[in-house]
């Protein structure tokens, strides 16, 4: 099949930023969009010109370094599928495909297709993770969690991380991110030990950062982990307990 | 291509050495009152108006008793509690408390649309499916709302301005709600105006209690069920209840 491309290009940060249209022939529909744009790289490199710098790693939907609007919807045509698993046969031969960066001003361009989605870390920092004072280790049996409350969690802490919920969010807001996070970690009776203190410092730098929820939902539409929506409740109920109880 | 081709040209790539990469910084606020208070706001106070037209979708039922049913019951809260209370007053706690919820719930609106529109940046997100169309629909229900409010007041409460030719404010111990109704709807741009309303006002509440059940940080699925039930059934209460009056008394139904 043969695709009009129309590339996102951008050199640096501060670059505007323009459309460029390549024609991409040979391809196969069961090609992932991300194997499309390599295909496009062969050409551009055999034409000697710049390739379209995209990131990508594990290819196979795990790992949330891809990520590409296609057609103004992020990721791809398909709801909660990553870039690496969004398949040609969801566009027509011969029609025309736009394929950007993700959007938001919470994720600056770095060049083409690459942004900067460190704010996403920064959430971690400020509070997505346990402390745990390293010692020996406890017995296995110390401290069960029911299977249930595990397996809750375990849906929380799907998220790859890729942003594709703070870039299909038209109030460019994290919540569902951050709500995962902060959802995860309050039901594990370790990680819940610090919960308040999470809630505070997770919120207020989701607030600095990223935008507020007007419940879209297009976020859960986006997440390739299926993170489901009460994520964003999640926020609001960590936040609410945590200004409630005692600060830790 | 052979592969050996692909790998001379790579070893041949210029490697650039220079000043770090320019940077383009992430925008960070500090925002003086927290987006997530501003969402607790808008739910208690959005609540609190959803049951304030509960109570009026109740009363304004009435209607269908006959006039002297509907002036009672306008005049009834003239003077509620009487002499509990002071006459006059249970109408005005009411009156200030909706008038401040309302301030508070358009303020926060006009704050959270504007944090939106800022964290989004220049290029706009595709709205897809009922859920965010509800999203994006609420801000011009919301406005629309407001001015029917304005207008519901200076029509049917002050009588001025826009009232109908026939208005007549309450006296001392008589409404004449039911006759100003009346005369209002008989007017059929005025009848269609408050019709209209009633379907934008059933979407916005409709949607506003799926918002608040989030808001309000309902992580239950039956919890959160329960909201956009309630919701659901107070948005058909009004379409159904409210929205028919204006037409009913265009078509003559009601006189
Ligand atoms: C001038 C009038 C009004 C304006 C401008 C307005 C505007 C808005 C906006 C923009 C939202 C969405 C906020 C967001 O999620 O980003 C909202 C939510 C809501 N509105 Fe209103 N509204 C008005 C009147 C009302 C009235 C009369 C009611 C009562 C029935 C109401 C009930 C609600 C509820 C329950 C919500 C959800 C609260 C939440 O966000 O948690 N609103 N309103
Ligand atoms: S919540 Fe979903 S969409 Fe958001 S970063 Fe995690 S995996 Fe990606
Ligand atoms: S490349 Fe790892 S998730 Fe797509």
């Amino acid at each position: 099949m043969k695709l009009r491309v129309e590339v996102w290009r951008q050199a640096d940060p501060t670059d505007r930023g323009h459309f460029e249209t390549h024609e991409v022939d040979g391809l196969e529909p069961h090609l992932s969009v991300l194997e499309m744009l390599d295909a496009l790289n062969e050409q551009l490199i055999d034409s000697g010109r710049e390739p379209v710098a995209f990131e990508s790693d594990c290819r196979e939907g795990i790992c949330g370094a891809c990520g590409v609007t296609v057609d103004g919807q992020v990721h791809g045509p398909e709801d909660n599928l990553p870039s690496c698993h969004q398949r040609l046969i969801n566009l027509d031969d011969g029609a025309s495909v736009r394929i950007e960066p993700l959007r938001s001003a919470g994720f600056p361009v770095v060049r083409d297709l690459i942004v900067d989605r460190s704010g996403l870390d920064d959430l971690i920092r400020a509070g997505g993770y346990v402390s745990i004072n390293a010692g020996t280790a406890p017995d296995a049996d110390s401290l069960p969690v029911g299977e249930q409350q595990a397996e809750k969690a375990l849906d929380f802490a799907a998220c790859i991380g890729c942003g594709a919920c703070v870039a299909a969010c038209p109030n460019g807001s994290a919540h569902l991110f951050t709500g995962a996070k902060l959802a995860h970690l309050s039901m594990l009776p370790m990680a819940s030990t610090e919960r308040q203190r999470r809630a505070h410092s997770m919120v207020r730098a989701a607030e600095e950062l990223f935008g507020p929820c007007s419940y879209y939902g297009e976020c859960a539409r986006a997440c390739p982990a299926e993170i489901n929506l009460n994520a964003i409740a999640a926020f609001n109920h960590e936040r609410m307990l945590a200004g409630l109880k005692r600060r830790l | 291509m052979p592969a050996h081709t692909r790998a001379d040209k790579a070893a041949t790539a210029v490697v650039q050495v220079g000043p770090p990469p320019v940077t383009n910084k992430r925008p960070q606020r500090n925002h003086l009152i927290p987006s997530w208070v501003l969402k607790v706001t808008m739910a208690v106070t959005g609540t609190l108006w959803a049951a304030f037209i509960a109570i009026h979708l109740f009363g304004n039922l009435k209607v269908f008793q006959g006039a002297q049913a509907y002036n009672h019951y306008a005049h009834w809260l003239r003077e509620a509690f009487y002499p509990l209370l002071p006459k006059l007053s249970v109408l005005w706690a009411m009156r200030v408390v909706l008038g401040l919820a309302l301030l508070a719930h358009i303020c926060a609106a006009a704050m959270i649309w504007w944090r939106g529109r800022e964290a989004r940046g220049p290029h706009r997100a595709k709205i897809r499916g009922a859920r965010a169309w509800g999203a994006w629909l609420m801000p011009l229900t919301g406005i629309l709302i407001g001015c029917f409010i304005v207008i519901h007041v200076l029509d049917l409460t002050l009588g001025l301005g826009i009232q109908s030719a026939g208005f007549a404010a309450p006296i001392s111990d008589e409404s004449f709600a039911y006759e100003n109704l009346v005369a209002s709807f008989r007017r059929p741009a005025m009848a269609c105006f408050y019709s209209l309303v009633m379907l934008l006002l059933a979407i916005h509440v409709a949607k506003g209690f799926t918002t608040m059940a989030s808001d309000l940080g309902a992580m239950g699925r039956r919890w959160r069920a329960t909201l956009a039930l309630i919701g659901g059934l107070l948005a058909v209460a009004i379409l159904l209840g409210n929205g028919a009056i204006p037409i009913l008394v265009l078509t003559g139904v009601l006189s």
